[in-house]
């Protein structure tokens, strides 16, 4: 098994998480999944690295690991620990079953825009290309379909992974430096947005996106 | 000759400015005497063209690396139509002092610094619009008018004023887009935004061009179909629609199109039967609209709507080669001007003394206060075209020049014959009324009026003779 | 290319005040230190953009840090924009925390706290307009964000608190499609160039846009401008401008307004430039103008129907960034150049306005403006200025907006786009009829009894009579040195050799501008 079957192998199970990510019931638990598909990612860093021999890749799955296994899900359950919304419930708009549905056809439609893409870096990993793409969109659907403000925030986290998985598939020798400003930013965006859900919850006392309501037109 | 056409336009902007500095009893002063510095200005400008022989001159002010912005010419048509519209000023402010005042007894005010402020800037506008020689300065005196009349139309504040004076700006500002469209084109076909440079355009340009400016034209003078807002404007304290609504803005309409028509160095034909067209459809439509009016300024707005009429129709004919109808539209601007500024401050010292414009129950207008009654019939009888009033004689140059071009082009003639027949049935209404409220004994609103202030008497006295004289002062400069 | 310290010592300035004024102690009424490190940064940001400008002006681009920090003329006309708007709001700041610490709005901690954010603030957008790493510019925009969520939020009530995760949340989301989309112009970059390190510089991208892929171009292009287009306020991504603006302190909103939104299309023409080389400017220009047009429309009609001052003025922000991106999408040397004076028009007059509904407020307590009556009876200079403003943006002579409208209208008639230009002028009538209601509604009228009349001091009315100024200088003629930044900008946009600049017509009439833009057909 090459190097890049396994990559694309790796890809697969990251769709898996970021489903278990979307439908886990509580936040703390969207934190402990987001960890485990960090792991996965960082295990395709650590894969591609090898299969082109890029030190800076391996550099940065060592980053990677470090900010999104550990330093965001232990800050988002810290501070997330502490609050609950029980009326809320799960906060889904929809079910999960057509959650998983939809993600399908998500998946599906990333798989033919990729394939209209003739970049040579590509060629040999184009399914794990389009579920970065898909990645990048699940996350976005994440937000819309979530009604939770805090499984919104892990909307995000998986949008920020969707790309960064893209730029390492298609640019395994970008310099550190792009790396580091990016998963800096966006842990960044992670606490000041879980800071202000914080500060939602004090004020409205909901974590519910529907109950803010205030400003209209 | 530039410099006094300068200091014509920037009298009155400096005199607002000092308006807007200084206590509130004083702007009334310091509004007269700066309408009446720039009155003093034209009035030299106009003497020492005259005896420079009349040549015209222009000069680029504002160039942005070559490209002309703003600039400023005079000619005959410029000189004649600016000294109408600063002289009127300078009446109107003069009028105004003792109009806004506690005696009032339609409507008592003050009069507050943004009225002198406004009228000044007006003024100043107006002037600059007449001296541009650019379509961008054309459009920036255009935009500011625009802005001031919405101050001027909606200064009682009451919600009918403020929503006739949008009215007012919307609907100008709509039409305004027709010289929003002309600058553009002139523009990047040419490189220029000089006016002159209209004459140069291929024929399809130059076409775009003048139906373009013709909209906005429309606009501004309250032809069909945008001339809903000017019987709305009414709403204006009365010297202000004898400024704006007889004199200076809806006379910027008609200006440009006779502007754009001069430089245009032969306008193609189809320019011409739009603009008479739809001139004749605005003065039948503006003559049905008479007959309903009982208040005075109502019917002297639908009135001004049609007497525009007669000028856009007079321009379209000149395309067809008739220089007479040119200077009869020249002269009818200038002649129209004093008549119709006349007729509105009657009706304003009629408001002023007895409380109402209502014309069912003014009558006896004569006999209670002489000098409006006189007003009132040299007036109506001067905007129908009475000879020896002034209306006649800019009239009969329209028809007449209309009828030499009509051998060429049948179809005017038809044209000419609705206008002759509205010519008649205009003054056969304005009869009625005449008879209706000047003779006899005075109505019990009529006997209750206060006297005419000094100020206004001597207002009313001067348009009084100018209703006669300006014809042959129109006459006389165009040659 | 010339190597400057310009460029760092403007970013090190905002930043060494953020955190002069974090480390130094709150105290009752507010701190005047504070406000001193606060006015010192804010001049000192102004000096250095204008000596910037001014040095790129006289032909000279800055680079810093090895090409990460580029200022050409275009970043130039935006490094203008942040220093000189955010100084002019940031004295305007000064009397407006003080009277919201005085009516007991803000804590002493509070009002230190937005002097750290508003300094943040101004750093992270200094930044973004002078990047030329396009990883580092996104980060900038990102970083945006995050600085101006706690101004908005700053009030901590209910309201605020929702227009902040609003914020957060639709910008957040929508500059990942602009990190997606920097992520892949990279890459494309890097395979294209083979060179990765090369790749992420605006300038060489810019250089070698040819090599690129032409369907990843197309792609990224598309993630671009719905990320930062987000960012930026266009419709339909544009949800989270209206309440952000309107419930952020006055200040804030100015500068969100006047010049947040600009760094955002600033970072979209920087990719427009490099897709137009890449792909043609076709594909670029019809999505641009699309969006701006829908802009356009879309908040034509909303300005039209609200009652708050602040989302009134928010819609009107939509609808002129609309305009700019109208500009673009027109192109060629008139429409991207007037597109950028309409930037820099926009932002003056916006932020003049942004700040009077700051007067506005700290004297009727209240944006609504059924409830604000008879303002220039009551506070003649706060009348004066509002209104000025106010027909100002409505695009009337002789003040700035009238000039750049008249040109992007002109361009497009240029193009050939006639219906599209006429409809255009026919939507901003609809919003002239708004700002005069404003005038007619609030500035005019009878004063309520309730209120005591008298202006705000001062130092609130000096910076707005500054803007005033500006407002109008560059509305009677464009200074020449405007006009020349201007038009270099638009030689760097349509990637043209800058020494024979592409000249925006109004410059060159020695050649009849039909030849620069040869006529179009009209097209619907």
């Amino acid at each position: 098994m090459s190097g890049f079957q396994l990559v694309n192998g790796l890809a697969g199970l990251l769709i898996v998480t970021s489903l278990l990510v979307i439908t886990a019931r509580r936040p703390t638990g969207s934190a402990l999944f987001y960890a485990l598909q960090s792991l996965v990612m960082v295990a395709i860093f650590l894969t591609l690295a090898g299969t082109v021999g890029s030190h800076e890749l391996t550099a940065w799955a060592g980053t990677s690991f470090v900010t999104k296994v550990l330093l965001v899900p232990i800050l988002m359950t810290r501070l997330l620990g502490r609050i609950e919304d029980t009326k809320l419930g799960s906060g889904e708009r929809i079910p999960p079953a057509v959650s998983v549905l939809l993600a399908a056809v998500v998946v599906v439609l990333c798989f033919w825009v990729v394939d209209g893409v003739s970049l040579p870096a590509a060629a040999a990993i184009k399914p794990a290309l389009a579920v970065s793409l898909s990645h990048f969109f699940l996350g976005l659907a994440a937000i819309v379909t979530q009604r939770n403000i805090l499984k919104q925030v892990f909307g995000y986290c998986l949008m920020e992974n969707g790309s960064h998985l893209t730029l390492a598939l298609l640019a395994a020798k970008a310099p550190e430096v792009v790396e580091i400003g990016i998963a800096t930013d966006a842990v960044f965006a992670v606490v000041i947005m879980a800071v202000l859900g914080l500060q939602i919850h004090r004020t409205f006392g909901t974590l519910d996106a529907d109950q803010l309501t205030n400003l209209k037109g | 000759m530039i410099n006094l056409a300068l200091a014509t336009i920037l009298t009155p902007f400096l005199g607002a400015v000092l308006v807007a500095l200084a206590p509130q009893p004083v702007a009334k002063t310091i509004g007269r005497s700066f309408a009446g510095l720039a009155f003093l200005a034209v009035l030299t400008l106009a003497i020492s063209f005259a005896r420079g022989g009349m040549v015209a001159t222009e000069r680029a002010l504002l160039a942005y690396g070559g490209v002309e912005i703003l600039g400023f010419g005079v000619d005959r048509v410029s000189v004649l139509v600016a000294v109408a519209v600063v002289a009127i000023g300078l009446l109107v402010t003069i009028y105004s002092a003792d109009y806004f005042s506690a005696g009032n007894r339609e409507h008592a005010d003050i009069g507050r610094r943004r009225f002198w402020a406004f009228i000044l800037v007006f003024i100043g506008a107006m002037a600059g619009l007449v001296f541009t020689s650019t379509v961008v300065g054309q459009l920036v005196f255009f935009e500011i008018t625009g802005a001031c009349s919405w101050a001027l139309i909606g200064y009682y504040e009451k919600p009918k004023a403020l929503a006739s004076a949008l009215k007012a700006l919307i609907v100008t500002h709509i039409a305004s887009l027709g010289l929003y469209v002309a600058a553009a084109v002139l523009f990047l076909s040419t490189g220029t935004f000089a006016l002159s440079a209209i004459g140069t355009l291929p024929a399809a340009t130059k076409t775009i061009v003048l139906l373009a400016i013709l909209v906005a034209a429309w606009g501004k003078s309250a032809q069909l179909p945008f001339h809903m807002w000017l019987p709305d404007a009414m709403e204006a304290p009365t010297p202000v629609s004898a400024y704006l609504h007889a004199a200076s803005m809806v006379k910027v309409g008609v200006y440009i199109f006779a502007r754009a028509l001069m430089s245009s160095n032969g306008a193609p034909e189809i320019v011409g039967w739009v603009g008479s067209i739809m001139a004749i459809v605005t003065l039948v439509y503006g003559f049905t609209m008479y007959l309903p009016q009982a208040d005075l300024k109502r019917l002297l707005a639908w009135s001004t709507i049609t007497q525009l009429s007669y000028i856009f129709l007079a321009l379209s004919l000149s395309v067809f080669g008739s220089q007479l109808a040119f200077d009869g539209a020249i002269a009818h601007i200038f002649n129209h001007a004093f008549a119709k500024t006349l007729f509105f401050l009657v009706a304003g010292s009629l408001s002023y003394t007895a409380g109402t414009r209502l014309l069912p129950i003014l009558r006896g207008v004569l006999a209670k206060s002489p000098i409006l009654g006189i007003g009132f019939v040299v007036a109506a009888l001067a905007i129908t075209g009475v000879p020896p009033f002034s209306g006649f004689f800019s009239k009969f140059a329209i028809f007449a020049g209309g009828f030499r071009v009509g051998d060429a082009h049948p179809a005017l003639y038809v044209l000419l014959v609705v206008a002759l027949l509205e010519s008649v049935g205009s003054f056969a209404w304005f009869l009625k009324w005449i008879g209706h409220t000047v003779p006899g004994t005075p109505s019990e609103t009529m006997a209750a009026a206060q006297p005419v202030p000094a100020a206004m008497r001597l207002v009313l006295g001067v348009l009084i003779v100018m209703a006669v004289a300006s014809s042959f002062i129109a006459t006389a400069w165009l040659g | 290319m010339v190597p400057s310290l310009l460029p760092p010592l403007m970013l090190a300035a905002p930043l060494a005040a953020a955190i002069a004024i974090a480390i130094l102690p709150a105290r009752d009424g507010g701190n005047r230190t504070i406000e001193a490190v606060h006015v010192a940064s804010g001049v000192v940001v102004a000096l250095l953009a204008l000596v910037s400008v001014a040095r790129v002006i006289g032909g000279a681009d800055l680079v810093a840090f090895g090409g990460w920090l580029y200022v050409d003329p275009l970043a130039a006309i935006f490094v203008g924009l942040v220093g000189v708007v955010g100084l002019l709001t940031g004295l305007y700041a000064i009397s407006y925390v003080r009277h919201d610490v005085e009516h007991g709005e803000l804590t002493p901690q509070k009002h230190k706290i937005f002097y750290v954010f508003f300094n943040l603030f101004v750093f992270t957008m200094m930044l973004a307009v002078t990047a030329n790493n396009i990883v580092m510019m996104w980060v900038a925009v990102e970083a945006t964000t995050l600085g101006s969520a706690f101004l908005v939020g700053l009030y901590g009530r209910r309201s605020s608190l929702e227009a902040a995760w609003k914020y957060v949340i639709i910008c957040t989301v929508g500059v990942a499609f602009g990190l997606y989309g920097t992520v892949l112009t990279f890459a494309d970059g890097a395979a294209a160039f083979g060179d990765p390190e090369k790749a992420v510089f605006w300038t060489s991208l810019m250089a070698d846009a040819g090599k690129l892929d032409p369907m990843l171009a197309k792609i990224a292009f598309v993630f671009v401008l719905i990320g930062f287009g987000t960012k930026a306020g266009l419709f339909p991504m544009h949800a989270w401008l209206p309440d952000a603006h309107s419930e952020a302190p006055s200040p804030v909103s100015a500068l969100l307004s006047g010049v947040l939104l600009k760094c955002a299309l600033f970072v979209v023409i920087r990719y427009l430039a490099v897709t137009s080389r890449a792909v043609g400017p076709e594909f670029p220009q019809m999505l641009l103008m699309m969006l701006g047009f829908l802009s356009v429309a879309v908040s034509a009609f909303l300005v039209y129907v609200q009652h708050d001052l602040k989302r009134k003025l928010a819609y009107h922000s939509i609808e002129h960034l609309g305009l700019i991106a109208l500009g673009l999408g027109i192109g060629g040397p008139l429409g991207i150049g007037a597109a950028l004076l309409h930037a820099i028009n926009h932002s003056f007059c916006k932020a003049l306005l942004f700040c009077s509904s700051g007067n506005v407020l700290m004297m009727y307590g209240t944006r609504d403006l059924q409830q604000v009556k008879g303002l220039l009876r009551r506070a003649p200079a706060s009348g004066i200025l509002l209104m000025a403003g106010a027909l100002a943006l409505a695009g009337f002579p002789p003040f700035n907006v009238f000039v750049s409208e008249f040109l992007i209208f002109a361009a497009g008639l240029a193009q050939g786009w006639w219906a599209l230009m006429i409809v255009t002028g026919l939507l901003f009538t609809i919003t002239i009829a708004a700002l005069i209601h404003i005038i007619s509604g609030s500035v005019l009228g009878k004063v309520p009894e309730t209120v005591p009349v008298g202006d705000v001091g001062w130092r609130a009315l000096a910076p707005m009579w500054a803007l005033l100024a500006i407002v109008l200088v560059l509305g009677v003629a464009v200074p020449q040195p405007v006009a020349h930044l201007v038009r270099e900008a638009t030689a760097v946009v349509l990637g043209g050799d800058r020494s024979a600049a592409i000249a925006a017509p109004w410059q060159t009439p020695a050649e009849p501008v039909a030849e620069l833009a040869p006529r179009a057909e009209p097209r619907i």
